[in-house]
């Protein structure tokens, strides 16, 4: 069954930069001490669509469903998160509500980070700054991607394979 | 000064009366004075196109008057209109930071001014001002947060009468309409770009609007739409 369910869902897309990955050794220390990482089971939801957002989670392995929801309960698969990826970026930045739901496809180790400290080490350290925009560009490219399959039926990169 | 459509110039960043009210560029001293010598203030006639979907970033496009229209195309011409950006939006943000192609097309809808920063000129401007890339975070995570809805809008809502409405209640719900019990809103789009935004033809929407009216759940005056029954356009959006 499981092995079922996880053939069901396309592969993630391809992200291969990892979250500040080009940083000083000592400003990666300074992230480092701002994490908690925590072992969820899958089938976890680590935040809800319309929640407040209260830090990032960054995938240390596995995979996250991100969704949206329709008022009127549809569900509808956004993207598949891989290892490496940061989730709730955008909405903890803003200090706004999460824009999607991430639930995990697979136990994995979730990395946390409190809003509070995410804010206070990027205005500490402006080179992580700078990663976190083009962090945030790479999001937006994948969702104006996924507004032009939807709208138009077509998609600059290589189609994700279609969900069962 | 006043330029050839109109428009009247707003001369330099530092003294703009509408600088506090925008996300982008209410910056600080500093920065604001990097930004003030590297941008270059530009006048745009009605369908002017900033960039196009595909093409190399050359910079970003500081909206200071006016509006643009943001689509993307596919290959047989079918368009869709992703947003329509207001004065203090920045436009070909992500492209730029990136360095990947521009993901949409920017079309003037009105005579505008931008304020246009070369590529080189902006990706050093963040480097070297911390505040601005807050800034720019602030801005990508609002088009990422439109995106996500459009996304919804487009993979969720059934029917074209649907994604009407949900446009129509999302239009009344700016500039202090919000919370009228007949909320108005000026329809500066033609049905085209109505169709082109809700990824439907002119035809639909035209008789989209008939039956609203009919239905006097709508009416219009001119360019103004008067929401008569909001409940009942409510319903329609949630697919009720």
């Amino acid at each position: 069954m499981e092995a079922v369910v996880q053939r069901s869902y396309p592969a993630p897309t391809e992200r291969p930069e990892r979250l500040f990955s080009d940083l000083t050794p000592e400003t990666s220390r300074d992230f480092d001490a701002l994490k908690s990482v925590v072992t969820c089971p899958k089938g976890s939801i680590l935040f809800r669509e319309g929640q407040p957002a209260r830090g990032i989670f960054v995938l240390c392995d596995g995979r996250a469903k991100l969704s949206v929801c329709s008022e009127s309960g549809k569900r509808m698969t956004f993207r598949i998160a891989g290892p490496g990826e940061i989730l709730g970026l955008s909405a903890t930045l803003a200090g706004s509500q999460h824009e999607i739901t991430a639930e995990l496809l697979d136990n994995a180790h979730v990395a946390t980070v409190r809003r509070k400290d995410l804010l206070g080490f990027l205005h500490e350290h402006r080179e992580a700054c700078l990663q976190v925009v083009n962090l945030l560009s790479e999001d937006l490219h994948i969702a104006y991607d996924r507004v032009r399959s939807l709208g138009l039926g077509r998609s600059r990169r290589s189609r994700a394979p279609r969900v069962q | 000064m006043l330029s050839p459509y109109g428009l009247d110039i707003i001369e330099s960043c530092l003294t703009c009366k509408t600088r506090s009210e925008r996300l982008f560029c209410d910056l600080p001293g500093a920065a604001l004075q990097t930004f003030e010598s590297i941008k270059y203030a530009t006048a745009y006639p009605k369908g002017a196109v900033l960039f196009v979907e595909g093409q190399a970033p050359r910079g970003i496009f500081v909206l200071c008057k006016g509006r643009v229209k943001m689509s993307i195309c596919a290959t047989d011409g079918k368009t869709l209109i992703v947003k329509i950006a207001e004065p203090g939006e920045v436009l070909g943000l992500s492209a730029t930071v990136s360095g990947k192609p521009y993901e949409l097309t920017a079309e003037t809808v009105d005579p505008c001014q931008v304020n246009f920063v070369k590529r080189d000129d902006f990706l050093r401007f963040l480097k070297e001002h911390s505040d601005a890339c807050f800034k720019v975070a602030e801005q990508l995570s609002e088009k990422y947060n439109n995106a996500c809805h459009e996304v919804r809008s487009l993979g969720l809502s059934h029917s074209a009468g649907e994604k009407l409405a949900k446009l129509l209640l999302e239009w009344s719900s700016k500039n202090g309409e919000a919370s009228k019990q007949e909320p108005r809103l000026k329809l500066a789009l033609t049905h085209e770009e109505i169709a082109q935004m809700i990824g439907t033809s002119r035809e639909t929407v035209t008789r989209l609007f008939a039956d609203l009216k009919k239905r006097q759940i709508i009416q219009t005056k001119g360019s103004t739409l008067v929401i008569r029954n909001k409940p009942a356009l409510k319903s329609i959006a949630a697919n009720n």
